[in-house]
């Protein structure tokens, strides 16, 4: 009969045997990530890479029509939004016509001091083309990758707040480790009582700010913006809010919004430039050329001595 | 009787879990519940093979499992390998036990499903402590087996009423 072949208890021993092969490889593969993580972390990266871009022709139209599905609930309370952009509309003229005269101030300012800015911050922006797909992990794949030059650790922003930053690049894909990722810690300045915190993703959509110096000066709706520390991300970047939780902790609330993430911009960060060798800063070369020490001749004279020469 | 069994039937079935599976896993990926918090989705692939193997274990055969699971691995973002090894555990044992599953009603099979689940959870669990990886929240996962274990009675109406898996009687297991 048909069936012998497939599931027979001549086959049984065979059956068994190739079981334990199999597990005993699956536990050598769950050791090998535990090891050497980077290089199948780079496997994963690289099977998400050849994985997502071909499903794409599915996904996209299926995460279309969900978008256009949530769009098409909030036709139901139309009117009320409408007043309310309007509200919001009238209130943000007010804080433009702000916001250009303090930006036209501080070029008057900065142009009278000859401050020297940081570079401009370039950017490369990004869809968003997958998430996890685990309740237990906070990232999203965008479709730029090393093809397009992102590295590891770019912060990655939406139109206002940061949104995570890089963690894992393909060839045609990156993913971003959200903020609010358990295993996500940035370091943050708290404005503006320029209190430095960190702050911990842990799996909600507010994350905790842990190692406040000093919590009772920082206020709910404190600024929260990157502190550059570490040359982890640009400093000066908008994070989000502060606010209190019930059980006294401070979280942060943030600008981006996580529940929409469409367009992501992956912020090009350059490497701080380090001090390592501080007699380079503090003067021209000694001695002047053209001058003798009295003590150049002296074979042996220690060094630090120069110092007291006239 | 023979259709059943015929390699015509088990290939098409096999075919289906391939495909179920990838639909599955590229659904798991859409990036529409960005927001975090709330119950975790069910994980639906584990509770399919656990529907599929107490059924007809010949439409999920050994390699098929650890080809769809290690690309869930891969792709969802778990450590490659234990979840699929959990899995395969799991399916073996009720692959064993489901001679007595079929005498009994449904609450039966669905009892000794939940078990796997919950073992499967706390095993992955306690071997990822074992090996010092950060964990999960344990509530988190906990409410993740609860909910997976809800939606088995779904995964199971899916498979018999749309895609017609029926359990093979004692009769037919027996021989088996």
């Amino acid at each position: 009969m048909a069936r012998d072949s497939y599931d027979s208890s001549y086959a049984r021993p065979v059956r068994r045997l190739a079981l334990t092969v199999i597990v005993l490889l699956l536990i050598a593969l769950v050791l090998v990530w535990r090891i050497d993580n980077p290089r199948v972390e780079r496997i994963r990266a690289a099977i998400i890479d050849r994985y997502v871009p071909n499903m794409e022709w599915a996904m996209a139209p299926i995460t279309g029509i969900a978008r256009m599905a949530e769009d098409f609930q909030s036709y139901a309370r139309l009117f009320e939004q409408n007043q309310e952009l309007r509200r919001e509309l009238q209130q943000m003229r007010a804080w433009r016509e702000a916001a250009l005269q303090l930006e036209q101030e501080n070029a008057r300012l900065l142009d009278l001091n000859r401050v020297q800015l940081d570079p401009e911050l370039t950017f490369v922006t990004g869809i968003v083309m997958a998430d996890s797909g685990s309740p237990f992990r906070r990232s999203v794949l965008l479709n730029v990758g090393a093809r397009d030059g992102i590295l590891d650790g770019w912060a990655t922003m939406d139109g206002l707040g940061v949104v995570g930053r890089i963690s894992g690049v393909g060839d045609q894909t990156s993913r971003v480790l959200l903020l609010t990722d358990a295993a996500s810690r940035i370091p943050v300045t708290i404005q503006p009582a320029g209190q430095q915190a960190l702050l911990a993703g842990d799996n909600t959509p507010t994350p905790f700010l842990d190692f406040v110096e000093d919590p009772e000066d920082v206020a709910a709706g404190d600024r929260i913006v990157t502190s550059g520390d570490g040359g982890l991300f640009p400093p000066g970047l908008l994070v989000g809010q502060v606010i209190f939780t019930s059980d006294g902790r401070l979280r942060a609330r943030l600008s981006a919004d996580l529940v929409r993430l469409n367009f992501l911009r992956v912020m090009r960060s350059h490497p701080g430039t380090t001090l390592d060798d501080p007699g380079a800063l503090i003067g021209p070369p000694w001695p002047p050329p053209g001058m003798v020490l009295d003590d150049a001749r002296a074979p042996g004279s220690d060094p630090s001595a120069r110092a007291e020469a006239p | 009787m023979s259709s059943i069994l015929s390699p015509r039937h088990v290939w098409t079935y096999r075919l289906l879990f391939g495909v179920l599976a990838v639909a599955l896993i590229t659904l798991k990926l859409l990036p529409l519940n960005l927001s975090g918090g709330g119950v975790p989705a069910p994980d639906l692939l584990t509770a399919l093979a656990f529907a599929w193997i107490v059924r007809q274990p010949a439409t999920v055969p050994l390699g098929l499992m650890i080809g769809v699971f290690l690309l869930a691995d891969f792709l969802l973002q778990r450590p490659p390998g234990l979840w699929t090894l959990l899995v395969i555990l799991a399916c073996e044992s009720l692959r064993r036990r489901r001679l007595t599953m079929t005498e009994f009603p449904f609450l039966v099979e669905w009892g000794a499903v939940s078990v796997a689940i919950v073992g499967i959870v706390v095993a992955n669990r306690i071997i990822l402590w074992l090996l010092l990886v950060d964990l999960d929240p344990l509530g988190l996962s906990l409410t993740y087996g609860l909910v997976t274990i809800a939606v088995y009675p779904l995964a199971v109406a899916v498979s018999k009423f749309v895609f017609g898996l029926r359990k093979l009687g004692p009769a037919e297991l027996e021989s088996l």
